[in-house]
């Protein structure tokens, strides 16, 4: 059985606990002055206030020792943390007790706060553990029931709340015990069953979900591999085609030229296709790509230089805006010049005559922000969700470009995912779109460093 | 250069044939061979100027394989070498960069497939203008 769940990290827990230790003290002083003053209920408040203030002393430090803990080691060694837990419930558990000593015993109703503990314990800590931490729970209570009894320790009485309180015979300080550790037992029982449900159920769904993910890759690798075999056909049949457009094995006449002229076109558009999908599948299966420092202005202008023939001739205004503060970032160099050079023939092709396409860049502290704006046909409000899923073309697309592959944009999207960046549009059909994306300025240290992928070392 | 003798090592028959008319009609002659042990057998007995290797016969390595074994073969190593491979997209290698790497990779010109034959037969044109 694991001992924890895996969803929210130990570190988090830990500081849970500190957390509740906080609110513990306040309305240990909060109580203590209310019964004390208001209610005057005789308490020895002095000892109390000393109590909470201990418990002050000994929270702070803990919460120091812990994020010492955390910024010293980048793998945090779960028993480490967990011995810390250990012990800090056990000693809870002994000032919980004191508590209760020198404000009633016996007779303190808060005596029920020790069920608190108990569940506190089934959540943070191993089955074992938290069966441990109950028999100490009941043997520290016992032995503060016995000492007052018997007598070396002074049983404190809540005059003004109980009246004749030395009236408790050994009877009803043994039934009131027998009830005190069936109660903790029983509860540590529950809490721990209602955990362990709760950590199988969602190891299940974890599971369920890494076993997605694996099918996933399983799915593009097939696609990849698919995908490559039949670009290797593709590939005779166009020199084939060639051949006989070039009127290499003999003549053409006008009709079968003309035939082997839109075989050959066909086989060209399908190879982009199948192009297309090898790099997106690629590029999903790819988790490292070669990422450096580079000139992103230098990537941006060569890109447009290459698309102003492209905008001359659908007689388009082709501007370019990079901010000076724009230069070099992090990333994969070829990607991105692929990707904005993809966006930007997209916004040039989906444009009409005499119409506008730009670029703009511009940066802050942390990122750039690349736009392209252009005053094309737009997108439909209702499909704008959708232009960044696989083979997703605009239903006003088609007009203009029957045999799109839909996938430059889910392409650009896995590219700017890849480099920890974001990429949106907005649009108004007939107007324009404007589709922009952000990229990081330096290198992101990678998720999984710290607490989240903690090995799982507890094993029951 | 007309005359020129060009040897096609590649596994795919009708892409093969297809090469061999287009490079024919540039008049240069052209042998072929389909797999790899043949394309060593011919390489060594014809001596051809340029060879033509797909990257990928039996293993993805025999191309790269061959222009190794080739270069270390002091009757062998003149022989220009061009290659032709589907693989770029599959393993998102950059072999263009790595062309002419003398340990790795010493061919003098990688090309994808599919080809425009313009452009493989302006390669071919350039490759053999070096060696004459």
């Amino acid at each position: 059985m694991k001992a924890l769940s895996q969803s929210v990290p130990l570190i988090k827990r830990a500081y849970w606990l500190i957390n509740l230790r906080w609110i513990a003290i306040f309305f240990v002083c909060a109580g203590t002055f209310f019964s004390s003053k208001i209610l005057v209920i005789s308490l020895q408040d002095v000892i109390l206030y000393s109590i909470a203030g201990l418990l002050l002393v000994y929270n702070t430090v803990v919460l120091f020792l812990l994020n010492y803990y955390i910024k010293k080691n980048h793998v945090i060694r779960r028993p480490a943390v967990r011995g810390v837990i250990n012990f800090q419930i056990s000693a809870d558990l002994l000032i919980l007790t004191f508590l209760i000593h020198f404000s009633g015993g016996i007779e303190n109703p808060f005596v029920f706060y020790f069920i608190f503990h108990m569940i506190i314990s089934s959540i943070l800590l191993s089955v074992k553990e938290s069966y441990l931490q109950a028999t100490f729970a009941v043997l520290l209570f016992g032995l503060m029931l016995l000492l007052e009894y018997k007598g070396p320790i002074l049983h404190h009485c809540l005059e003004g709340f109980i009246s004749n309180c030395h009236q408790q015979g050994g009877r009803y300080i043994i039934g009131f015990y027998f009830a005190f550790t069936t109660a903790m037992y029983l509860v540590v029982y529950m809490a721990n069953y209602i955990s362990t449900r709760l950590k199988k159920a969602e190891q299940a769904h974890r599971g369920a979900n890494v076993l997605l993910c694996k099918k996933d890759r399983i799915k593009d690798e097939y696609v990849l591999r698919l995908t490559h075999d039949i670009k290797g056909h593709l590939a005779a049949i166009q020199s084939c085609l060639d051949v006989v457009n070039r009127k290499l094995v003999g003549p053409l006449n006008t009709e079968q030229a003309d035939f082997v002229k839109r075989a050959t076109e066909r086989t060209r558009k399908v190879t982009n296709f199948v192009k297309a999908l090898l790099r997106l599948t690629r590029i999903r299966l790819d988790s490292k790509i070669t990422m450096e420092y580079f000139s992103l202005k230098d990537t941006i202008n060569s890109v447009i230089d290459s698309a102003r023939r492209r905008a001359q001739k659908g007689s388009l205004s082709l501007s370019c805006n990079i901010e000076p503060s724009v230069d070099k970032i992090y990333g994969s160099q070829l990607s991105i010049e692929e990707m904005i050079m993809n966006l930007l023939l997209n916004a040039i092709k989906y444009t009409p005559e005499n119409g506008k396409v730009s670029l703009t860049a511009t940066s802050t502290d942390h990122s750039v922000l690349v736009e392209i704006i252009d005053t094309g046909i737009g997108i439909p409000k209702d499909e704008l969700c959708h232009v960044f899923e696989e083979f997703y073309r605009g239903s006003n697309a088609r007009k203009i470009e029957k045999d799109g592959t839909g996938l430059g944009l889910s392409i650009a999207s896995q590219i700017v995912e890849r480099h920890d960046g974001k990429i949106g549009v907005e649009s108004e059909e007939g107007k324009g779109t404007r589709l922009w994306f952000t990229l990081p300025k330096d290198e992101r240290v990678s998720h999984d460093s710290s607490v989240e992928t903690i090995p799982e070392e507890f094993e029951y | 250069m007309a005359n020129a003798k060009i040897l096609i090592v590649d596994d795919d028959v009708d892409f093969t044939e297809a090469l061999k008319v287009i490079l024919q009609s540039e008049q240069y002659e052209v042998i072929s061979a389909n797999t790899r042990e043949k394309g060593m057998e011919m390489l060594k007995s014809e001596k051809p100027d340029l060879a033509i290797l797909d990257v990928m016969m039996a293993t993805w390595q025999d191309g790269f394989e061959m222009a190794r074994e080739l270069k270390k073969d002091p009757e062998c190593k003149d022989i220009r070498l061009l290659m032709l491979t589907g693989v770029k997209d599959k393993t998102g290698i950059e072999f263009k960069s790595t062309a002419g790497d003398p340990t790795w990779c010493p061919v003098d010109c990688f090309l994808d497939k599919p080809v425009e034959p313009e452009i493989l037969l302006a390669e071919i044109n350039k490759l053999l203008q070096i060696k004459a």
